[in-house]
């Protein structure tokens, strides 16, 4: 198993334990394999992100000074010292996981435990100690931006606690698509279970079809323009607003083939002095978001200038709101009948 | 879905859209580059109701009973006016009979295949019953024209969608059934209660189970791609087909079924394969795909609970090794099988097991995940450490990060270990072979030996690679072969409890390591290691593998 393989087995899968039941023998050793401080060491070393949010919070003590702050989903605690030291007037950290514990115990070895009060719980659940807080900083982020992610929650935090003119950090993120050659590795992966050791394994490739990749795609893979697709004003959204449905276009930039579309997505702390951004896009330094690949049925043969047109569609799972449901269509129009192509896939994050 | 039929998918609109259908409704005009996950077409092998004879459909099959044995099933449908439940009765009426030794069934009336007994399959799998919906679609095409052909087309429309509805409440009903009557073959089926009741919840449930499987796909995906792991079994298979040649085999946890299909192909009369998972599925499927659906048979649930249709089996194979070998405790079940159901002087596969332990030193892994919690920008987080040094972790080790050569720990024989002998403690030693600047840990690892007999042993210090030499299979978890997906498994010492000191090449470390489950039936792991140096410094610490 490669590294980027075992990141995607236990990356994707990781964070759901209850899933587990029902698994039995081989697949659970993947699934528990992963140790707790594991992914908290992922993220804490994913220096494109923390260091974003240190950046955003350390040039703006103006803004945070004498104010209070809500972190929504804690972890470690690394974005309330953040903040405390940044000069906050008080900061409420709240986690569901049982890593408040610790988080409790770095905050006291930081001296930081008057500053900071750690609750454990739902968002929903805990009584913070402040009616209103001045700014919410959450890195809530998933892969494909709302897997797993934390969104909705800070939206709920926002709704109850957020004093009138507060503030979000991050406060906009906003999702791209584009197409990719990738031959290699689409028939590593999918055409696999074409033959497997002799044997036809045609059941677990239609799977495999239906699941989007997690993966660090490379710059020059990309035959088309990126194509910004939706873009998440935290101020205002809404939970409806995360089901969306919304075209896109992309035009190649070169003659090639496609087997896949990509999506990715920018953050910006909009709030800030000087806004600070950054991408977990393939032309961007390595996020332990990467990228989120999808697979479609047919390859696509285009032409330098030709244009590839579709709607993507996401939203939640009906019957477990943490798994997202996503339909590709694509549409690649031109005169040419050998290489005209249409369709559409459905994929599950789960 | 739960269920492997390919042949018959209930119609999307009996099951929520999104549980068996990649379509969408606004896009139903993409023939090109599109299918659905399971073609509604695609038909599933079908064994004759008079022989043993595989049929590509139902169809077929049913021309050929009307032709060879006199056996009309859809006149003596149409006769008896059977309805769908009467169908199924029927077929299993007429299976069982065959199998008495009885090829002409006595079918001249209802009540001869009346008894609620007969819902219960004799075949599992029976893609005749699977596909009896597609028969009614076809009487449905022959009876529609006609003068009344609108009203009858409505009438039959409707029976069709009854039709359907049983047909998709009886199968999930067979599912269950299936389990429940494996274990407690006198139980009777009552069908009024059991297919109508609980199947509402049952689809959901079916269906989330089918997504959430999903997940599962890029565990197997890892495991089939471990060459050193798969190959290993693939070539003691095929190298050694003399000994699989007719003989019954059992698979124990046996995943997407390669093992098994590997065992089929080497000539094994029958294999049974087992395993309590969902994957047990998409086995089904690919055992059918790839025609071996007359010696594999699928069966879902735990080896200690499933009742086999066999009292004996000759070869027992499973890949049942987890990390650090003994993480989640499946090697349990292997021994309950072998106790059960291995047949006097049958073969395990694989035969032989050793675990070993090594010394670890490599200072910038200790860098790199113990001191990098010290100052997190710019923040003291060793709060952090304390898991690293509670729970082994699973890692690739460098060769340069083992001072020492490994020593066996526990050789286990797998034809005669029991249970008890999992939870020990063992005497190891090792010299180290260079200077270290500090003991960091432990690594530890185990080697796979595959012996074509019983009565084969393996010598105590056995290197894979020698055994290799000399016409075996095997293969090591150990950081001087290949990656596998086993890695190996550090146990960290704490530094902070036991100040690191330099060990010189050639000082003697002698100690004790031991393997306990965290409690009865649990997957977790405890190890537990105490070490002495020939100049008196000692240690022990305790880890937790979860």
């Amino acid at each position: 198993m490669s590294e980027s393989e075992a990141t995607n087995a236990s990356g994707v899968i990781t964070s759901s334990a209850d899933r587990m039941v029902g698994a039995e023998h081989a697949e659970v050793r993947y699934f528990t394999s992963y140790d707790h401080h594991g992914i908290h060491e992922e993220m804490l070393k994913d220096d494109v992100r923390t260091r974003s949010y240190r950046d955003s919070i350390y040039q703006n003590p103006h803004i945070f000074k004498d104010k209070v702050v809500l972190d929504v989903g804690c972890g470690t605690g690394i974005l309330s010292m953040f903040a405390a030291r940044a000069g906050a007037k008080h900061v409420i950290g709240v986690d569901m996981s049982s890593i408040i514990e610790k988080a409790k115990q770095i905050v006291a070895v930081n001296g930081l435990s008057d500053k900071v009060t750690l609750l454990q719980g739902k968002m929903e659940e805990v009584v913070l100690p402040f009616p209103k807080v001045d700014i919410i900083i959450s890195e809530w982020m998933g892969y494909f931006l709302l897997y797993e992610s934390m969104l909705d929650t800070v939206l709920y935090a926002r709704d109850t606690y957020l004093a009138p003119g507060g503030k979000i950090f991050p406060d906009k993120a906003t999702m791209y698509v584009a197409a990719i050659e990738d031959g290699e590795y689409k028939d590593d992966k999918i055409g696999f279970w074409d033959n497997v050791y002799g044997f036809n394994y045609s059941p677990m490739k239609e799977i495999a079809l239906t699941e989007p990749l997690v993966d660090t795609v490379e710059m020059k893979a990309l035959v088309t323009e990126p194509c910004e697709i939706i873009t998440f004003d935290l101020n205002t959204v809404t939970t409806a607003d995360l089901a969306f449905k919304v075209p896109y276009q992309l035009t190649a930039h070169r003659p090639d083939f496609i087997h896949a579309l990509i999506a990715w997505f920018d953050i910006e702390f909009s709030a800030c002095h000087k806004p600070i951004r950054f991408s977990t896009g393939p032309h961007a330094k390595y996020t332990h978001w990467k990228q989120t690949v999808f697979y479609l049925r047919d390859v696509l043969t285009v032409e330098e200038g030709e244009t590839v047109s579709g709607v993507l569609e996401n939203r939640p799972n009906d019957k477990n709101k943490r798994d997202l449901d996503i339909n590709i269509s694509y549409k690649f129009e031109i005169d040419d009948p050998t290489r005209f192509a249409e369709g559409s896939c459905f994929y599950r994050m789960c | 879905m739960a269920s492997s039929s390919g042949a018959a998918e209930p119609p999307v609109n009996e099951v929520p859209a999104d549980a068996c259908s990649v379509s969408d409704e606004s896009d139903s005009s993409n023939e090109e580059g599109w299918e659905d996950v399971e073609p509604e077409d695609e038909s599933q092998p079908v064994i004759g109701l008079f022989s043993d004879t595989v049929f590509p459909d139902v169809r077929s099959m049913l021309k050929e009973s009307k032709e060879k044995n006199n056996f009309d099933l859809l006149k003596i449908q149409k006769d008896l006016d059977l309805d769908f439940l009467d169908t199924i009765k029927l077929v299993n009426y007429v299976r069982s009979e065959v199998q008495a030794g009885n090829k002409t069934p006595d079918v001249s009336s209802k009540e001869k295949f009346a008894d609620d007994a007969y819902l219960k399959p004799v075949l599992e799998d029976d893609a005749v019953l699977y596909s009896l919906d597609d028969i009614a679609e076809d009487q449905g095409e022959d009876a529609a024209p006609g003068s009344e052909a609108e009203r009858k087309v409505l009438e039959l429309q409707e029976d069709l969608e009854r039709l359907q509805t049983q047909f998709s409440e009886y199968r999930l009903a067979v599912q269950k059934s299936m389990e429940d009557q494996l274990t407690k073959e006198d139980e009777k089926l009552e069908p009024g209660q059991n297919a109508k009741r609980p199947v509402k919840d049952r689809l959901e449930d079916a269906d989330a189970d089918y997504f959430s499987s999903y997940s599962y796909n890029t565990i197997h995906e890892s495991m089939l791609k471990d060459a050193i792991r798969t190959d290993a079994y693939r070539d003691f298979v095929y190298e050694n087909k003399h000994l699989f040649k007719d003989k019954v085999v059992l698979d124990v946890g046996c995943g997407t079924g390669i093992l098994s299909m590997f065992c089929a192909k080497a000539g094994a009369k029958k294999v049974i394969s087992v395993d309590n998972s969902n994957i047990i599925d998409r086995a089904r499927e690919i055992v059918y795909d790839n025609g071996l659906g007359d010696v594999i048979t699928c069966i879902r649930g735990k080896i200690e609970e499933v009742t086999l249709p066999v009292d004996q089996v000759d070869i027992i194979i499973s890949e049942w090794m987890g990390y650090a070998l003994l993480f989640e405790a499946m090697f349990d079940s292997v021994i309950y099988a072998r106790d059960r159901y291995l047949a006097p002087g049958g073969l395990m596969v694989p035969s032989h097991a050793t675990l070993r332990i090594a010394p670890f030193a490599d200072p910038d892994f200790i860098a790199s995940h113990v001191s990098f919690w010290n100052n997190v920008y710019g923040f003291k987080m060793t709060s952090m450490q304390l898991n690293i040094h509670d729970e082994a972790l699973v890692r690739h080790v460098p060769t340069t990060s083992i001072p020492a050569e490994s020593a066996v720990f526990l050789p286990l024989p797998l034809h005669t270990i029991t249970v008890d002998e999992l939870t020990f403690l063992k005497d190891f030693k090792v010299t180290l072979d260079k200077d270290i600047d500090a003991l960091d840990g432990w690594a530890i690892w185990f080697d796979m030996f595959f012996m074509p007999s019983s009565e084969s042993t393996v010598p105590e210090n056995a290197v894979p690679s020698d055994m290799q030499k000399k016409g075996f299979v095997g293969f090591t978890t150990g950081p001087y072969g290949t990656e596998t997906h086993w890695q190996q498994t550090i146990c960290l010492i704490d530094h902070g409890k036991q100040e690191p000191r330099p060990f010189k090449k050639g000082q003697v470390l002698t100690g004790k390591i031991g393997y306990q489950k965290k409690e009865q039936g649990s997957r977790l792991l405890d190890i537990d290691v105490q070490w002495q140096a020939d100049d008196a410094t000692k240690g022990s610490q305790h880890w937790s593998l979860q």
